[in-house]
C-alpha cells in the first residue's frame, strides 16, 4: 500500500510538473536555509578553532595608548604590576615596536622592527628554518643580534643564506646606523590578526630601549595565561584593572579568543537571519503544499469517489493523500539539500574556509522535509477522507 | 431452504431540498436470496440508483434495516461500510468508473491493494479475473485505449476480483449499443451461473425481461415484484 501510494504520488507530480515545481519554491528554499545555516556554522566552528590554535589561544595582547598623563606609567616594570594584580597570568613580555630602513650587501628593505626578550619567539610558537634565538644572556648584554622573518630574510639576501651575515638598521629622521649580525632565520609562518612575522624583524629588547631609542614607555605587552584559565574572562579582568588606572581609552586588548567570540557572534547573528529566511520560507512553503494538495484534492474528487467505492477506507484515502504530501515535500528537501550545500559551498569559498559539510544537517533538512508534509498535508488528507461517496463519484 | 443475502425492510431515503423532502426511496421492503438474478426496471428518477448505493453502502438510508449477508449495516461506521464495499460487494456503473492513468490490470488490482492482498497475488487475481471478461490480453491497456464494452468488462474484472457474493450493475449497458449490451448481459448470466447474486438495473426491456426476477420502482415505491 505504502509503495502504491509513493507510485501514486510520483504520477500526480508527473502530470502537472511546473505546478509541482512552483508550489516546492518554498520548501527547497527553506530547507537550503536551513542546511546552508548547520553547515556554514560547523564550517565557521572548524575554521575558527583551527586559526586559534594557530594565533595562540591562551595569549592575550595589551597595546598602551598613552597621553601625557599615562606615558610613564607603561614601563617594563608595569608588565610585573599586571601579572601581580591579575589571577592567571603566567608571565608578561614586554615588547618595543618600531619601523625602520634594513640595508644589506645587496637590497634594502622598510620593514617592522620588535624588541623581544628570549622567551617571545616560544610564546609567539614561532620556529626557527635556520640558526637561533637569543639568550637571556644576550638580551642583558644587549647585543646587536638580529632575528629575520622569512619574507624578509629572503628580500635582503636573495641569494645567500643570512645566517652569520650583518644588516645595518637606519632609524630616526638624522638616520643613525646600527648594525647587527643576523642569528637566525623565522619559518614561513600564517599572518595573526595583528602581526605579519612574516616582514618583521627581532632583536633583543635591551638593545632596542638601549641602543636604538632610549625609552621606557612599551609598544606592546604579550601576556601568557597559566594553563586552565578562560581568556576572555582574564582579558575581562584585565580590562576593568586597566580602566581604573589609564581608563578605558588609554589601552587596547586583543586576544584570539576575542575574536573568535566576535566571530561567533557574527556567524551567530548570521544564522539567525538564516534562520528566519528558513522559517519564513517554511511555513509559506508548506502554504503552498498545501494549496497544491487541496487543488489536487479538488481535481480528483472522482478518482476519490472511485476509491471509496472499491472500499477504500476514510484512513486509506488520508494516507494515500499524506504520503502525497510527504513525497513532495521530500523532493523538494532533496532538491533544499543541493542547494543548501552549494551556498555553503560559495560562501566559504568566499571566506576562504574550508567546506565542513554536515551530515546531521541533511537528515535534520528530510526531517524539517517530511514534518512539512505531514502538518500541512493533513488538513487537504483529512478533506478527501472525508468526503461522500456517491457525491464524490458523481462530482463531473 | 435459499439464504437470504439482501434485506430491506421500509427502507427510506429523503433528502431536504430547499424546505421539503425529495423522497428518494420512500419505503421499500425486499429480500433477495443467494444466487438471484434481478433486474431492477422504471423510470429515470425513481429511485434505483438510490436503491442501488443503499444495498452496496456507498450511501445510508434516513430509517428503515438494510441487511446485508444477514448482518445490519445500520450504524456502521465509514470504516465498516468500506470494508463491506471492498468484500462482499461488487459496483458495476453506467459510466464505468475505471481510474484513467492506471492500466486495466492496476484498475482491477485496486479493490485487492485494499482489501490487504500482497502484490503477487494481486497480480495473479487480477489477471485471472481479466481473463474470465476475454480481456486478458489487453491487461497493459489504459481505459482511453479501450472500447465502451471494453471498459465495461474491466468495471466487471474489477467487480469480481475480490469475489463478493453481490454484483450490483446500475445501468451497466446504458452508455452501450445494443449488441454489446446483450454481450455484457451474456456475461452477467455466466457469472450468476456461477453462483453470484446479481441485480442489475436498466431501461433496455428486452434485458430485463431475461432476468427471472424483475422489480418495477416508481416515485420511489416497489410497484409490483415478480
Ligand atoms: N443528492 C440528492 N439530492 C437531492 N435529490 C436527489 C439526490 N440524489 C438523488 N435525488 C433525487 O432522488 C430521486 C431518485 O434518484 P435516482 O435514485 O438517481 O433515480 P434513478 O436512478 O432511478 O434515475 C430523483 O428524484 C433525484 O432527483
Ligand atoms: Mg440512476
Amino acid at each position: 500500500m505504502f509503495w502504491e501510494n509513493i507510485k501514486l504520488a510520483i504520477e500526480a507530480m508527473r502530470t502537472s510538473k511546473l505546478r509541482t515545481a512552483l508550489s516546492l519554491l518554498g520548501i527547497i528554499i527553506g530547507v537550503g536555509a536551513v542546511v546552508a545555516i548547520l553547515n556554514l556554522g560547523a564550517s565557521a566552528t572548524e575554521n575558527i578553532t583551527g586559526s586559534l590554535a594557530q594565533g595562540g589561544s591562551d595569549i592575550i595582547s595589551v597595546y598602551p595608548n598613552p597621553n601625557e598623563r599615562t606615558q610613564s606609567i607603561f614601563n617594563i616594570q608595569f608588565g610585573l604590576t599586571l601579572r601581580d594584580s591579575n589571577e592567571g597570568i603566567d608571565y608578561v613580555i614586554p615588547v618595543m615596536n618600531s619601523h625602520g630602513n634594513f640595508k644589506s650587501k645587496d637590497a634594502t628593505s622598510s620593514s617592522n622592527y620588535l624588541g623581544v626578550e628570549s622567551t617571545y619567539f616560544s610564546t609567539q610558537k614561532l620556529l626557527y628554518s635556520s640558526g637561533s634565538g637569543f639568550t637571556a644572556q644576550e638580551n642583558i648584554d644587549a647585543n646587536q643580534v638580529v632575528i629575520l622573518g622569512a619574507s624578509l630574510a629572503t628580500k635582503l639576501f636573495p641569494e645567500e643564506s643570512p645566517v652569520g651575515k650583518n644588516i645595518t638598521l637606519l632609524t630616526g629622521d638624522q638616520g643613525k646606523m646600527t648594525t647587527f649580525e643576523v642569528i637566525g632565520v623565522l619559518k614561513d609562518k600564517e599572518q595573526s590578526y595583528t602581526m605579519n612575522y612574516n616582514d618583521s624583524a627581532f632583536i633583543p629588547f635591551n638593545t632596542f630601549t638601549r641602543k636604538i631609542y632610549k625609552i621606557t614607555s612599551v609598544s606592546t605587552y604579550i601576556i601568557k595565561l597559566k594553563p586552565g584559565y578562560d581568556t576572555v574572562n582574564v582579558t575581562n579582568q584585565l580590562n576593568k584593572f586597566l580602566d581604573s588606572i589609564v581608563g578605558s581609552d588609554g589601552y587596547n586588548t586583543f586576544s584570539s579568543a576575542m575574536i573568535a567570540n566576535i566571530a561567533s557572534q557574527v556567524t551567530g547573528t548570521l544564522s539567525l537571519f538564516l534562520a528566519a529566511i528558513a522559517g519564513i520560507s517554511l511555513l509559506v512553503g508548506g502554504i503552498g503544499i498545501m494549496n497544491i494538495m487541496l487543488v489536487s484534492v479538488a481535481e480528483r474528487t472522482k478518482e476519490i469517489g472511485i476509491r471509496k467505492a472499491l472500499g477504500a477506507s476514510p484512513s486509506v484515502i488520508r494516507g494515500q493523500f499524506l504520503v502525497e504530501a510527504i513525497t513532495l515535500t521530500l523532493v523538494g528537501g532533496i532538491i533544499g539539500i543541493v542547494f543548501g550545500s552549494g551556498l555553503s559551498y560559495a560562501v566559504t569559498n568566499i571566506a576562504g574556509w574550508t567546506l565542513k559539510l554536515s551530515y546531521t544537517s541533511f537528515a535534520i533538512a528530510v526531517g524539517f522535509s517530511m514534518f512539512v508534509g505531514i502538518f500541512f498535508g493533513w488538513y487537504p488528507a483529512k478533506t478527501a477522507s472525508k468526503l461522500d461517496p456517491i457525491e464524490a463519484l458523481n462530482y463531473e | 431452504m435459499a439464504k437470504s443475502i439482501i434485506y430491506l425492510d421500509n427502507v427510506k431515503r429523503y433528502y431536504l431540498v430547499g424546505d421539503y423532502f425529495v423522497k428518494a426511496l420512500d419505503g421499500v421492503s425486499l429480500n433477495i436470496n443467494e444466487g438471484e438474478f434481478t433486474s431492477i426496471m422504471g423510470p429515470s428518477g425513481s429511485g434505483k440508483s438510490t436503491m442501488m448505493n443503499l444495498i452496496g453502502c456507498l450511501d445510508t438510508a434516513t430509517s428503515g434495516i438494510i441487511k446485508i449477508d444477514g448482518e445490519s449495516t445500520n450504524g456502521m461506521n465509514e470504516t465498516e461500510l468500506a470494508y463491506i464495499r471492498n468484500k462482499k460487494v461488487g459496483f458495476i456503473f453506467q459510466q464505468f468508473n475505471l481510474l484513467g492513468k492506471q492500466s486495466a490490470l492496476k484498475n482491477v488490482e485496486t479493490p485487492l491493494l485494499y482489501g490487504g492482498i500482497s502484490p503477487k497475488l494481486r497480480k495473479e487475481m487480477a489477471m485471472e479475473a481479466l481473463d474470465v471478461v476475454g480481456l486478458a490480453d489487453r491487461m497493459k491497456h489504459r481505459p482511453n485505449e479501450l472500447s465502451g464494452g471494453q471498459k465495461q468488462r474491466v468495471a466487471i474484472a474489477r467487480a469480481i476480483v475480490s469475489n463478493p457474493s453481490i454484483l450490483l450493475a446500475d445501468e451497466p449497458t446504458g452508455a452501450l449499443d445494443t449488441k454489446t449490451g446483450h454481450q455484457i448481459m451474456e456475461l452477467f448470466e455466466t457469472l450468476n451461473a456461477q453462483g453470484r447474486t446479481v441485480i442489475f438495473v436498466t431501461h433496455d426491456l428486452s434485458l430485463g425481461n431475461r432476468c427471472r426476477r424483475q422489480i418495477h420502482l416508481r416515485d420511489g415505491k416497489i410497484l409490483g415484484a415478480i
